[in-house]
């Protein structure tokens, strides 16, 4: 019994050292991944060129790393002892100040067991911060590039991990003011964002990391970053994430217009008007086009509402606002009509493709009652011409009658209607 | 519709530890402390906490517990905002919050405020408004709030509110409702909900309920068990909880066990762990399923674990 565990031990530790050969031979190595051993073969007949390193366990090609699952357990209890003995010895000699230690010799041992061992366990946060600790006696820049490569290595077999995300922004504010490429930097970092959230689909901490980003942006390259996004979010309609990353960036535009305009070095709204206007449209668009998306309608609320409260003159707004006022003043009640106009056209159910059609007009009916209820509420106005509440509940109380009570409270908002939605729009089957 | 299988849910989670044979339970060791929280506040919430031994569990709490304060999520690793509340959550469950120098673990956390109010998960320094919270109910549970600058650090929380009412990560991130859920959760124990939007919050948080009765955690994802927990005590603390549909929420959890070998999964037919067992409970608690105790939905604990903290000095 007691021999067998030897050998088990024994067999894991040669796992361990043929794994971080691997690691070590080639250190461009971007991608991991665990694959089943029968994905092996599959992968072999797809070589073209020849395998770098190819047994039952690992296979490496074109610096791309593939790990048998059968040997995650004993290759991961392996890595996590040595990387705890290692750290305890780091730790023992560091605080005895002791002058013979191999300094050294100890943190390069911290630093390939914990690479080995982030691999296999993204959060293993112990692990994150030696080599933040390490990394930061030496303030190299060449050794903090190492490590974003090494949170993007992580990423690509672990796009969710908050640790290696959260690694990254740590790197970033040591860079940040000492570095002149910050601007590259920050550029690719969104780069990369935008490639992991392609393989993985709303994934809230790299768009997390993308918002982030922004306050370390220039104006220019927020611009940028508004105009590259759009293309993506019409290809991701679905993906909310990206949405609010456009949210965000045309906040920041939007603070730093008013700034220009506190310091005079601006005068007028055109540029914001257009860049809200162009928003409206283009997710005018996309709702007509891809009908039933949740996101889109929630990007419209947001879109609506700010319009209103900036660019619109009947509206008692906060003095934040008010900096920017100047020559648009559009009506508030031409902004309704044409979102009830859209409204009206999104209700119409087709006796084909039934449930998108039911669900746009759930989405647009819902769009209309919030918006009210928040120009009411946060503005103390009145609309002229309120739309058509009563009818709008009606119809929403037949499709999702457990929100009733968020029904009711909207539509208390009262007053006589003119214009609205039709009730006899929305067909039951 | 199935009921609760109490028993099996016991028997599940006093396996869980014991399981040591695949890659994907011991690959969780580093936050074991949360593991503990989940698993024995379940057993609580059960009426089953004698199942287990306490002082083996305290003595493996106390040695996760470093000479800054804070605690590890298992022994030898660094200590950590996020386990230290699961920490002194746990011992408040065994009635043992006097083995801990509350002064001790205060320091740690008032330590990790920053000047703008927000609080470091760790020394290294990651700001999130789930760390607030952390800190925020780590404090009160050791009656320590005055420890830290309370104004600062609502006015922190309240700047990462958004348009649509939710709460992101810092200021100008995106809502998320287990974000929503720690910003909430701060603003009550300190007493400063008047910085939520009521009504706009309560509309985002029920627009989660989605067609099989489950709650989603943000627009257009699956409904998953664990956000039962943080969109329902979200509700029930701006008062707006009868804005969903309790009862098939009740069913979506109920059907989310395994009810041959125990536990809850995130949804329908997957696999099963501790941690959607634990807030599939903790849901059905907050809906008042019968026979299971009532929860906090700002502390995370037992209504009767939060009755003795406060009023039994
Ligand atoms: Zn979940």
């Amino acid at each position: 019994m007691r021999e067998e565990s030897m050998i088990l031990k024994g067999n894991s530790l040669s796992l361990l050292n043929e794994f971080e050969l691997i690691l070590e031979s080639d250190p461009l190595i971007d991608e991991v991944g665990f694959i089943h051993p029968s994905q092996f073969v599959t992968l072999n007949k797809e070589a073209s060129s020849s395998l770098e390193h190819e047994d039952a366990n690992f296979w490496s090609r074109d610096h791309k790393l593939a790990i048998s699952t059968d040997v995650l357990l004993p290759l991961y209890k392996a890595v996590k002892d040595v990387f705890m003995h290692a750290i305890s010895q780091y730790k023992s000699h560091e605080n005895l100040s002791d002058a013979s230690w191999d300094e050294g010799n100890l943190e390069s041992e911290v630093m390939k067991h914990s690479k080995a061992l982030l691999l296999l366990s993204c959060d293993f946060g112990t692990a994150w911060n030696f080599r933040k600790l390490i990394v930061s006696k030496k303030q190299h820049m060449l050794i903090f590039l190492d490590e974003l490569f090494l949170s993007a290595l992580v990423l690509s077999c672990s796009p969710k991990s908050e640790k290696a995300w959260c690694h990254r922004r740590w790197v970033i504010k040591m860079l940040a003011g000492k570095c002149s490429t910050m601007q590259v930097i920050v550029g690719k970092e969104s780069e990369l964002v935008e490639k992991i959230a392609e393989r993985s689909k709303m994934n809230y901490r790299a768009w997390n990391h993308r918002c982030w980003l922004v306050s370390y942006m220039t104006t220019e390259q927020v611009l940028h970053e508004l105009k590259k996004s759009r293309n993506w979010a019409g290809l991701h309609v679905a993906d909310n994430s990206c949405f609010h990353y456009r949210t965000r960036l045309m906040l920041r535009i939007r603070e730093d217009h008013c700034h220009k305009l506190e310091d005079g070095t601006s005068d007028g709204n055109d540029e914001i008007y257009r860049i809200w206007q162009e928003e409206l449209d283009w997710n005018e668009a996309l709702i007509k086009c891809y009908v039933g998306r949740e996101a889109l309608w929630l990007h419209r609320r947001f879109l609506s509402l700010s319009w209103i409260r900036h660019f619109t003159t009947n509206v008692g707004d906060t003095s934040n606002y008010r900096v920017c006022k100047s020559s648009i003043n559009a009506d508030i009640g031409v902004f309704m009509d044409n979102e009830l106009h859209l409204a009206n056209s999104c209700s119409t159910i087709p006796d084909n493709e039934f449930e998108d059609f039911q669900a746009q007009a759930i989405y647009s009916a819902t769009y209309i009652l919030w918006l009210t209820k928040q120009i009411s509420d946060s503005q103390g106005i009145e609309l002229q011409e309120k739309p058509n509440l009563g009818s709008l509940r009606t119809m929403l109380n037949t499709a999702c009658p457990e929100r009733s009570s968020l029904w009711d409270i909207s539509t208390r908002i009262s007053g006589k209607c003119d214009e609205g939605l039709k009730e006899n729009r929305y067909q039951r089957r | 519709m199935g009921e609760l299988v109490v028993d099996k849910h016991v028997k599940y989670i006093l396996s869980v530890e014991k399981r040591k044979d695949s890659f994907e339970s011991v690959v969780l060791e580093h936050l074991r402390m949360n593991g503990a929280y989940w698993g024995l506040a379940t057993l609580d919430l059960l009426g089953k906490l004698d199942a287990l031994d306490s002082n083996e569990v305290i003595e493996w709490i106390m040695k996760c517990q470093h000479e800054s304060g804070g605690f590890a999520g298992n022994i030898g690793h660094d200590p950590h905002m996020l386990y230290t509340l699961s920490a002194v959550q746990v011992l408040a469950l065994f009635d043992k919050l006097n083995v801990l120098d509350a002064d001790k673990v205060a320091n740690y956390i008032s330590g990790l405020q920053n000047e703008d109010g927000s609080f470091s998960g760790d020394e290294w320094g990651e700001v999130d408004s789930r760390f607030s919270y952390l800190a925020i109910c780590c404090l009160s549970i050791l009656h320590c709030l005055d420890k830290i600058n309370m104004e600062k650090a609502v006015n922190y929380i309240a700047s990462c509110k958004n348009v649509d009412g939710g709460f992101g990560c810092t200021p100008g991130g995106e809502s998320h409702a287990g974000q929503i859920f720690c910003c909430v959760g701060a603003l009550a124990i300190t007493g400063s909900l008047h910085h939520v939007d009521k009504d706009l919050l309560g509309w985002w948080l029920c627009e989660r309920q989605v067609k099989s009765g489950g709650l989603n955690g943000r627009p257009e994802k699956l409904p998953d068990v664990c956000y039962s927990w943080w969109v329902l005590s979200s509700l029930i603390m701006i008062d707006r909880v009868h804005w969903i549909n309790k009862d098939k929420l009740v069913k979506f959890i109920l059907n989310c066990q395994d009810t041959e070998n125990g536990g809850i999964s995130d949804r329908p037919e997957d696999a099963v762990d501790v941690y959607h067992t634990y807030f599939g409970v903790a849901g059905l608690s907050l809906l008042e399923y019968p026979g299971l105790k009532a929860i906090d939905p700002a502390h995370a604990l037992p209504v009767d674990v939060v009755n003795r903290i406060f009023f039994q000095k």
